[in-house]
This record gives C-alpha cells, structure tokens and sequence, in this order.
C-alpha cells in the first residue's frame, strides 16, 4: 500500500484527489493539509511513501517546504504537483530535488501514475529535461576546491587517523562541530565515510603540501 | 529577391540613432519588462482559476468511472464530458507552457535559453540541439534577455508551426559586444520576403506576426536580424549588442 500525504491550498482539488485515490487500488491517503508549514511535522507523523506538493500555498511557497523536506531528511518521496511544465518550473523542480513533477493540466490518472512511479524510486521528469539530472549530482560532488579553510583542517586531522573527539580538542570547537564539518566535507568530496575520506586526501593532496599544512 | 528563388534571405538594419528614436528605444525597452509582468499575472489568474476548477471535477469524473458505480448510459455522457475538460486543460497547457515568464532577473541569459529549448522539446516533442560555443556573460540588460528569449521563442514557433521542422540546431555565443543565437533547421524552407510582405498586409489579426513581431523586438535592441531560407532549411541569425 503506497501512503500519500496530499498538500494543496484548492479545497476541490484536494476533495476530488482524494477521492480519486480512494478508488485506486494500492494507494491510501493517510492526511490531507492545505497548509505548507503543517506538512514536515504532519509527514513525521503520518510517514507518508509519498507527499504530492502543489507549489502555490498560499502564503507558503512549495519549494521552501520541499526544502525543509530534504533540510530535515523526511524519508518520502516527493511528487511536485503544478500548473506549470514551462522550462523554468522543471529546472526549479529538479534544483530543488524533487523526485518528480505530475501537471494539473494533464489527467489526474496521470497524477496517479506519478505517484506509483516516484514511489517505485523513478525520477519522473520529460525527457526533455534529463539533460539537467546529472547535474545536481556533479554539483554536490564538488571537490576540494570548494572546501572551506576549517574543513581542509579538518580533513588533514581526519587523514592522519584522528577521531573527531580527537579533532575537537585539538581545534578547541564541540565535537557536534567537527560533525558538522565532517558531514560537508564528505558530500562536498563525494565520498561516504571517513575511510573514503582519508583515501581522497592521500590521492589529491600532494606530500609536499601536507607537510607544510601540519607546520 | 523573386519568390521563386530557391534561397531568400531579409537582414534588418538598426535603426538611425538620432536623439529621438534612441528615446523612443529605451522606452520601448521598459515596456519589455511590463508586458512580461502582464503576462505573468494574466497566467497566474489562469492557474488560480480555471485550472484549480477543471482538474479537481476531472478527478471527481475518474473517482465515478472507477468505482463503476455509474449507469452505463450516464457513463458515456460522463467520458465526453472527461474528454472535453481534457482538451481544455491541453489548451490551457500549451498556452501557460509557451507564455510563462522564465525567471528573467534570477537566471543568466544562457540558462534561460537552455531552458526554452527544453520546454520547446517538452510542449512539441522537437528535438533541439543547443550548444554554448563561447561562454556568454553574467551581467546583461533585463530587456536583452527578454528579447533573446522571445525572438528564439518565436523562430523555434514558426518553424514548427509552419515547417513541420522536428529538428533544430541552436547555438549562441557572445564577444564583448553582441550576444549571437544561430537556429538552422533542414526543414522545407519559406520565401522570407513573401511572408514579410504578407505579414505586413495581414496584419497581427491575421496570425502571422511571427517573422514581424521578431524583426521589431530586434529593432528596439538596434540588433541585426537576417534570415535565410531555401530548399535546405533555415537559419535565423540574432545579433543583439549587449549595451
């Protein structure tokens, strides 16, 4: 059973989505909001597989609430749900990493058809546009030039097989902090643990530079 | 240049830069960015509005088909109905899809037409190849990028309207005076002087403002457009100085 978080300002159109669903095999809606400052709390409460965001909340804009989606790391899939399949609305989308974009000027059956895509972990987006998927990837994958100061530091401590405890005093900042900047320093290498991370220091920092980096 | 010619080609030259028409030039130019603003307000209502209304009684439609609870009589009626609400929303789709602002003051000129060319592809199925063949710079007028966006708009429209072109080939570049955006496509070709002629004889009522409607908008920006067409397609050149 897919569970789905419906977020749309439209009174109609959340009545006739629901609805809809309702009839679908498959597919539950387990809350309904029109209200996009209520929907990270209410997807935490509700767990949701998949949260349809109309992106025109009133006062709320559905690319913030998308954010703090991600910012909070909400495990549920987001389908944004729009008028707009202009350029600019499917570039943003995608900034913004949606897992996909259904059109209130299409069908709603193809809305559904969305939702058990996205759920099955497909990106779905036109073809048109997978010319700017691989993009996010590369952009978070930045490398050590858009490293600050404190995490080349911290990089340096971390490769020579300190703990972050270790790191911590030795820098006089909170453990949380060396967290902190350890957690950039892994996305911004592109890497996924501190193993990886001392396996890049040795492989793009040369001898030289160490050693002049310890003094 | 005789309409049988199998190459026809119309280039538009800046306008004389007198005191008055630099006046008129600049307010023009102003007058971009209101239109663009209309424009957005004018979409706006429409998504508000109908849109809202139409997809949610079309959900309520599919809600009744699927829980088959309809009389087979009433059904028929209730799928004409779903297939008329339908093609309103298509309507609604192409309309809001082409006349959508991008994000004009946000967005550098080459992401902006990077994103024309796929929503290009996206509303007609067309395939654009589009390539930056020198970087093109940060800081450009507002009324630049609208223009650039427009008249590419307009050229990548015609083409598929009236050529059936499923094709294109779209480049830009940029020297430290003039932004340039190339289209050449291999479809069937048009007399460039004949439809110029007809266009000024018909009038916007009639349609066919495309080629005018581009020739003006380079105009306001004293650019250069030319336009050569023939048995083996056609390439609209741009040129718009970048002050």
């Amino acid at each position: 059973m897919i569970k789905v978080l419906l977020v749309d300002d439209h009174p109609l159109v959340l009545e006739g989505l629901r609805g809809l669903m309702e009839s679908e095999p498959g597919i539950e809606v387990v809350g309904t909001t029109t209200d996009g400052t209520r929907v990270a709390d209410l997807a935490r409460l509700h767990r949701p597989d998949v949260v349809v965001l109309d992106l025109e909340l009133g006062a709320t804009n559905g690319y913030d609430v998308l954010t703090r989606l991600r910012a909070e790391k909400v495990p549920a899939r987001v389908l944004v749900l729009t008028a707009y399949g202009d350029g600019e609305s499917l570039r943003a989308a995608l900034e913004h990493h949606a897992d996909g974009i259904a059109l209130k000027t299409d069908s709603p059956a193809r809305t559904i058809d969305a939702i058990r895509a996205v759920n099955a972990g497909v990106l779905v987006f036109p073809q048109a546009a997978r010319r700017w998927m691989r993009k996010p990837a590369e952009h978070a994958v930045a490398g050590p030039s858009a490293l600050s100061d404190r995490e080349r530091e911290v990089w340096g401590h971390l490769a020579s097989g300190l703990s972050n405890a270790a790191i911590a005093r030795k820098l006089g900042v909170s453990p949380s902090t060396v967290k902190f900047h350890t957690q950039n320093l892994f996305q911004k290498l592109g890497v996924g643990n501190r193993t990886a991370a001392a396996v890049e220091y040795e492989k793009q920092i040369p001898a030289a530079a160490r050693g002049r980096r310890r003094d | 240049m005789s309409p049988a010619s199998p190459s026809s080609s119309s280039r538009s030259r800046p306008a004389v830069a007198s005191g008055r028409t630099r006046h008129a030039s600049v307010a023009a130019r102003g007058l971009l960015a209101a239109a663009e603003r209309d424009l957005q307000q004018i979409i706006l209502d429409i998504h508000d509005g109908p849109v809202q209304d139409i997809f949610g009684a079309l959900s309520q439609i599919q809600m009744l088909r699927h829980r088959g609870e309809v009389q087979s009589s009433d059904a028929l009626v209730l799928d004409r109905v779903a297939a008329s609400l339908e093609r309103a929303l298509g309507e609604i789709r192409n309309f809001i899809g082409a006349f959508r602002p991008p994000e004009f003051e946000r967005r550098p000129v080459g992401a902006i037409l990077e994103q024309l060319v796929v929503q290009h592809e996206s509303l007609t199925g067309a395939t654009v190849d589009f390539t930056m063949t020198t970087p093109l710079p940060d800081q450009v007028p507002l009324s630049l990028k609208i223009s650039l966006y427009r008249i590419l708009q307009e050229a990548l429209a015609n083409a598929t309207r009236h050529a059936g072109v499923t094709h294109f080939e779209v480049s830009a570049r940029a020297n430290r005076r003039h932004i340039v955006v190339q289209v050449r496509d291999r479809g069937k070709g048009f007399d460039v002087a004949k439809v110029l002629k007809k266009e000024i004889d018909v009038g916007v009522a009639g349609g066919h403002f495309g080629l005018r409607g581009m020739r003006d908008r380079v105009a306001i920006m004293n650019g250069k457009l030319s336009i050569t067409s023939g048995r083996a397609g056609t390439i609209v050149t741009i040129r718009l100085p970048i002050s």
